[in-house]
């Protein structure tokens, strides 16, 4: 294979997929730039300070996860910690099961992508509908999110309409307002008649225990306002230190991810609804999820583990916008899924080791990037990696001809004599594979070996007509 | 050994050959928070309007300039909370009202009328508690939802909101009503929140 598995992909986008995806990533990068501008001028300082909270945060993690800890305790809330994917989606099962608990409203969240907790749970015999609209139309499409904040980018209203005219919902109508109105009027049945809400969270705070939930559909707080039992799925890398840190990261998070100043419901939950209250979850789950953050924490590339999931670097990533999120074979796509993903892949590393090569290093995501995440940095540390881990490399020749070629200058002589065979020899007849693999997204120049060597013995000597 | 102890003794393990761990930033939260234009910007009155409106939300004068604007809009029945009981008379003069939020009430009731617990000037934002909404249904499943902030409690940034939480297990704040951009990029209002979201002054 000459292209990288990624280009492969990009070459079969279809155009109209990936227009939508560029223009609509342009768009996100254009609005993200007006508003910091606006609001910051620069907005570098607040961006490197976020960075630096986020890696004393990881860098401390042994304390602030233990602080965490009892302070979610002491708010009432229920803690449990899972290593593994399948751990992760049996502590769900086992609080479930325990709670009494059969049907399941869900509130967008990566890592309950990164363990497919709706297919687990059906399989279990349970009901799990996601309540985020791109994400509802991902589910009944039996699809995947192409993007981490706007999940159905590569969809257009018409493919919606189908599956909503399958699913039932109406006949066809590709109106996106009709869209919308009918998938409000279905999921809110469901978050009244469900038993749990099944959410992630943005940030935990670890000297407050207190918890963040961003989302502009108000779905979370439809989940978290029908259902008796919230159980909340989190990175073990999601925490900040104080409260206070939260008006760095609010002031960034929804203008890096959608161009707004806030996103339209933010949600600070300190355990169970309030007793005397109605309506909210009666008790409060944790699951702190590790699913190969702490290999990452150990890693050259711990960086990473600041993101905090705007979607900015995809956005801008001119890979990206070329060859769509699902490329990238892996939940979390772009230029953070290129450092994240193989990294999370644990010893699947060769799985996905070439996607670090999938980046001009143009360094724009770490631009972007709210929290300074040194992204080109890191990708050139997974590339290293790879190549020390014996990845085949698609698309690059095999360096031992070259090497006993330059290590023996007799060879080489007569190799830069004879090579001038090559510019009379049609490229596509010449019977070496590792060539033809080159030549597919090359073209070679004429010949000029030996050239330089001719040119150096026939001088002008030293003081004779030669130029300065 | 229990999964606690397999993700502490992991992390340990990654963070003790670092030989020195990044200090926790010394910064001050108004001076790297405030947007450049806000020292310049009107009082907090004026500016929650002019935020709030830019958010695609709505600012009444009063609470029967709200009661008309309702009605016009096409509302038919409002549930006042028990803290705005007292303005039943100006929201009767146009709309039915309900005093009572219940469950099965959630796709009859058209409009409610709830207490914010404090509001955010620089963002149109208001605050809403668990404690100060008698359910939260109440304030999410309407079609039409008016935030009521009472003056004295409206703050001028995140900042100074963060700042002040109240002691709450559920804040939520509001900016704006409810929105997606997830079919082609346009945006549409009121996908399972309110499609108006409105506050006037006490
Ligand atoms: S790596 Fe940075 S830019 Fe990319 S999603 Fe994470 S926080 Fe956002």
């Amino acid at each position: 294979m000459a292209h990288q598995k990624i280009d492969t992909y990009a070459a079969t986008l279809d155009p109209e997929v990936r227009q939508a995806v560029r223009s609509n990533s342009a768009a996100g990068t254009e609005k993200r730039y007006q508003i910091l501008g606006a609001d910051f001028g620069d907005p570098d300082p607040l961006r490197k300070l976020a960075g630096a909270i986020k890696q004393h945060t990881i860098e401390h993690l042994d304390q602030y996860l233990e602080q965490a800890e009892r302070s979610l305790t002491a708010n009432g809330v229920k803690v449990h910690f899972a290593v593994s994917t399948q751990d992760a989606r049996q502590a769900v099962l086992d609080i479930l099961n325990q709670t009494g608990c059969r049907k399941v409203v869900k509130s967008k969240s990566m890592i309950s992508e990164e363990i497919h907790l709706n297919d687990f749970l059906e399989e279990h015999g349970l009901e799990s509908v996601e309540t985020d609209l791109g994400e509802y139309i991902v589910q009944i499409d039996h699809d995947h999110p192409s993007h981490i904040v706007k999940p159905i980018l590569h969809k257009n209203r018409r493919d919606i309409a189908k599956s909503f005219e399958r699913e039932g919902l109406g006949d066809y109508n590709d109106d996106p307002e009709t869209i919308t109105r009918r998938a409000r009027a279905f999921l809110r049945q469901k978050y009244l008649q469900a038993d749990a809400a099944v959410t992630g969270a943005n940030f935990v705070v670890a000297e407050s225990g207190r918890m963040v939930l961003v989302t502009n559909e108000g779905n979370s707080r439809f989940c978290l306002a029908g259902t008796r039992v919230h159980i909340a799925l989190i990175g073990v890398e999601k925490l900040v230190p104080h409260d206070r840190d939260l008006a760095v990261f609010l002031n960034l998070l929804a203008r890096s991810a959608t161009g707004q100043q806030l996103t339209v419901y933010t949600e600070f939950l300190s355990g169970a609804a309030l007793s005397a209250r109605p309506s909210g979850p009666r008790e409060m789950h944790v699951v702190f999820v590790d699913n190969g953050r702490v290999d990452t924490l150990a890693s050259n590339c711990r960086e990473i583990l600041r993101c905090i999931r705007c979607g900015a670097c995809m956005n801008v990533c001119p890979v990206y916008r070329q060859a769509s999120g699902h490329a990238y074979r892996s939940i979390y796509p772009g230029p953070l899924g290129a450092v994240l993903s193989p990294m999370l892949a644990g010893k699947n590393f060769s799985q996905l080791g070439d996607l670090p090569k999938a980046s001009s290093l143009c360094g724009a995501c770490n631009e972007v990037c709210p929290v300074d995440i040194p992204i080109p940095d890191l990708l050139l540390k997974l590339r290293n990696r790879a190549k020390e881990e014996h990845l085949p490399s698609p698309g690059t020749p095999p360096m031992a001809p070259f090497a006993m070629l330059a290590t023996a200058p007799m060879l080489w002589r007569t190799a830069m004599h004879a090579g001038v065979a090559l510019d009379l020899t049609p490229k596509n007849l010449i019977p070496v594979p590792a060539l033809q693999e080159w030549l597919k997204i090359r073209t070679l120049p004429a010949w000029r070996g030996g050239k330089f060597r001719s040119w150096y013995k026939h001088r002008p000597a030293k003081g004779k007509d030669r130029q300065p | 050994m229990s999964h606690r102890d397999q993700i502490f003794q992991g992390i340990l393990k990654a963070l003790t050959p670092l030989p020195e761990r990044a200090a926790y930033p010394d910064y001050d939260t108004a001076a790297t928070t405030t947007p450049r234009w806000l020292p310049a910007a009107e009082d907090n009155e004026t500016l929650f309007r002019q935020r709030l409106t830019g958010t695609g939300g709505f600012f009444f004068e009063s609470p029967a300039d709200c009661a008309a604007w309702l009605k016009k809009d096409g509302a038919k029945s409002v549930y006042l909370a028990p803290q705005v009981a007292h303005l039943a008379a100006e929201f009767a003069a146009h709309l039915e009202v309900v005093a009572e939020y219940t469950r099965d009430a959630v796709d009859r009731i058209d409009a409610a009328v709830t207490v914010a617990d404090g509001a955010i000037a620089e963002s149109g934002t208001v605050i809403l508690t668990d404690s100060g909404t008698p359910d939260r249904l109440a304030a999410l499943a309407p079609w039409w939802h008016i935030a009521v902030v009472p003056r004295p409690t409206l703050v001028r940034t995140i900042g100074e909101a963060i700042a002040a939480f109240p002691a709450d297990p559920g804040i939520v704040w509001i900016t704006g009503p409810s929105k997606t951009a997830d079919v082609e990029g346009i945006l549409i209002q009121g996908v399972h929140g309110p499609g108006r979201q409105g506050s006037f002054f006490i």
